[in-house]
């Protein structure tokens, strides 16, 4: 065994000033970011056709519910396939809310809240359970959910799903426009309360409670309450994304929210980069892009059948590529990178 | 009547008011009451009492199995005993792992349990509730030697450097017991020596558990003996070193 160098660094440790010590690099202000991110989506969207808007919309819709799921799974290390059901979750409220009351706060806040409802139980079963087990329970969150909507078809209407009822944007702004800044307001608005979260006591017993459960308990953690409160988070940004998508489609129905959506969503977050919110927004980036690009080369083709399977397989190849090239996905490129300079 | 209340309302302002560390009023004395353990068949703790009076240092030792980190789960609320009870402070206690930190207890593992997601400096912090977390841990790091290693993450470090980060987060929220499970484990010669001299010098009540004979009997002011969960002797480090039970335990498993 080598002789650890620690005597030195005893020595060493009195003559370290406290201004140099080293900080987190990432210390912007949330308000600023907001700002920040605002201004570049405002101005994007008067930029782009709208059909590029629309996609502009569901990236933010998308950040929602990836950064929720990055902290979850990322920081917590609890495992979810249940987050599509969870988006869907919030869907059915916000388009029941809406038809009933067409106000789309109030719509907006109620399927926040039933979905962090539906998160708050889900994560009290979760709390007890360790991976593959864990997994299992977040899958059956996936199969039973949608199945719930032909149960009670008198109220969602089945596999046709609902409409929803939307007040026009408002004075002359186009729809697309429109939808990009309500996505975008959401996701910004969610995704800095994560950031601010994380970034304090949180977010150290989040990656605590991950990384040595029984050492956090002697570090004084309360593990389940940890648990809980991150899935409890987490479904509450799953909810407001399906509520963007409802808004988004105008519609909801079962098939808007499948498994294969859930695995997505997990792969989108371990390709950005596991627990990184910036990593996050590059998977809610490449769910709207691959599949585009998936649709675009299937049309190349002549083979349109072929699209919903080869936007898993992209999806699938990039995932590989990724994470041979960047274990820690795409945010790391750019970690790593500074680090070095 | 009146007046009394009032009296002695202020002795006890005052006292806040100019005696630190008499606010402080976690408890410092431990005691296990007859407490046995069973795991199945296994009986891996059988009638142990022991008292842990403040401000003494206290060692565990026995042979491999012995039962040794079983008595810190019992105090520390992982297992609970198959019979027998606990005090703290003089008062009925059932420990939970997660009240420990509040309570002024803290334990650290046999080998290392560290959070390699994080740096250094916010292992530390983990183990500091309240709003000085942060310069807390550097008072921590700075005790045990490892600040210039604050921004590092812990699995690429020493394993002396590790067991060192693992001290400080145990010392970060300023404990008034102390219990180490074979913290001298993996460690050279100098760095016993390091560790002897901290454990000396922490200044409040220390359970020990250890392997490494010469920092027991040289840190201990008193040591408890088990032997297939069975306390065999309890005594000073010269009663021990001279108990002939002590040796036969030891031999009887070397052989
Ligand atoms: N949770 C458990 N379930 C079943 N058996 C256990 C459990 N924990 C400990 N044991 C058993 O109890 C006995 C005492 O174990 P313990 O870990 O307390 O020994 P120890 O004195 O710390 O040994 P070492 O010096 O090797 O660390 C061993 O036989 C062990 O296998
Ligand atoms: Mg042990």
């Amino acid at each position: 065994m080598t002789r650890p160098s620690v005597r030195e660094s005893r020595d060493a440790a009195s003559d370290v000033p406290r201004g140099e010590r080293p900080r987190s690099l990432r210390r912007l202000a949330p308000p600023a970011m907001i700002l920040a991110g605002a201004l570049v989506i405002v101005g994007l969207s008067f930029l782009l056709p709208p059909f590029r808007n629309y996609q502009l919309a569901t990236v933010g819709a998308y950040f929602c519910v990836t950064g929720g799921l990055t902290v979850l799974t990322g920081l917590n290390g609890q495992l979810s396939l249940g987050h599509g059901a969870l988006m869907a979750t919030g869907a059915y409220t916000f388009a029941l809310a809406q038809n009933r009351w067409l106000s789309l706060p109030v719509s907006l806040v109620a399927a926040i809240v039933v979905t962090t409802v539906a998160g708050l139980v889900i994560g009290l079963a979760a709390a007890r359970l360790r991976g593959p087990y864990l997994a299992g329970l977040t899958l059956a969150v996936a199969v039973v959910v949608p199945s719930v909507t032909s149960t009670f078809d008198e109220i969602f209407n089945s596999d046709q799903g609902l409409s929803v009822a939307l007040d026009p944007p408002p004075g002359t702004i186009p729809v697309e426009q429109w939808q990009a800044w309500l996505c975008w307001a959401g996701a910004l608005l969610s995704t800095s309360l994560l950031a601010v979260l994380v970034r304090g006591r949180f977010g150290r017993d989040l990656r605590a409670v991950r990384d040595d459960e029984t050492a956090a308990r002697l570090a004084g953690v309360d593990v389940a309450r940890t648990q809980v409160a991150a899935f409890v988070v987490s479904a509450a940004c799953a909810g407001l994304s399906g509520a963007l998508f409802a808004v988004l489609a105008q519609s909801v129905s079962p098939g808007a929210f499948p498994l294969t959506l859930s695995l997505f969503l997990l792969m989108a977050i371990v390709i950005g980069g596991l627990g990184s919110l910036a990593g996050a927004l590059g998977g809610a980036f490449l769910l709207v892009a691959l599949p585009t690009l998936a649709q675009a080369v299937a049309e190349g083709t002549g083979s349109p059948r072929l699209e919903g399977n080869l936007a898993l397989v992209i999806f699938g190849v990039v995932l590989v590529v990724v994470m041979l090239a960047a274990p820690g996905g795409l945010a790391s490129i750019r970690f790593r990178r500074r680090r070095t300079s | 009547m009146a007046t009394d209340d009032v009296a002695t309302d202020h002795v006890a302002t005052d006292h806040v008011a100019t005696d630190h560390v008499a606010t402080d009023h976690r408890p410092d004395e431990l005691g296990l009451h007859h407490i046995s353990v069973r795991f199945g068949g296994l009986t891996a703790l059988d009638d142990v009492s022991l008292r842990v009076a403040p401000g003494r240092i206290v060692g565990v030792i026995g042979p491999n199995g012995a039962g040794k980190t079983t008595l810190f789960n019992i105090v520390s609320g992982f297992v609970t005993p198959s019979e027998g009870s606990l005090t703290l402070g003089g008062r009925p206690w059932r420990p939970r792992p997660h009240h420990l930190n509040r309570l002024g207890i803290a334990r650290t593992l046999q080998g290392v349990g560290q959070f390699n997601g994080m740096t250094v400096l916010e292992n530390v912090m983990v183990g500091v509730r309240g709003r000085h977390a942060e310069s807390e841990a550097w008072t921590a790091l700075e005790r045990c030697g490892v600040t210039r290693f604050a921004g590092d993450r812990p699995g690429a470090l020493p394993y002396a450097v590790r067991k060192r980060v693992e001290l400080a987060r145990a010392l970060a929220a300023r404990p008034r017991i102390l219990m180490l499970d074979e913290p001298a484990g993996g460690l050279d010669a100098d760095e016993i020596r390091w560790l002897a001299g901290l454990i000396k010098d922490v200044g409040i009540t220390v359970l020990l558990v250890e392997h490494h004979m010469d920092l027991v009997m040289s840190v201990c002011d008193e040591i408890l003996v088990l032997d297939f969960g069975k306390p065999i002797a309890l005594g000073t480090p010269a009663e021990i070193s001279a108990d002939p039970r002590v040796t036969e335990a030891y031999l009887g498993t070397a052989a």
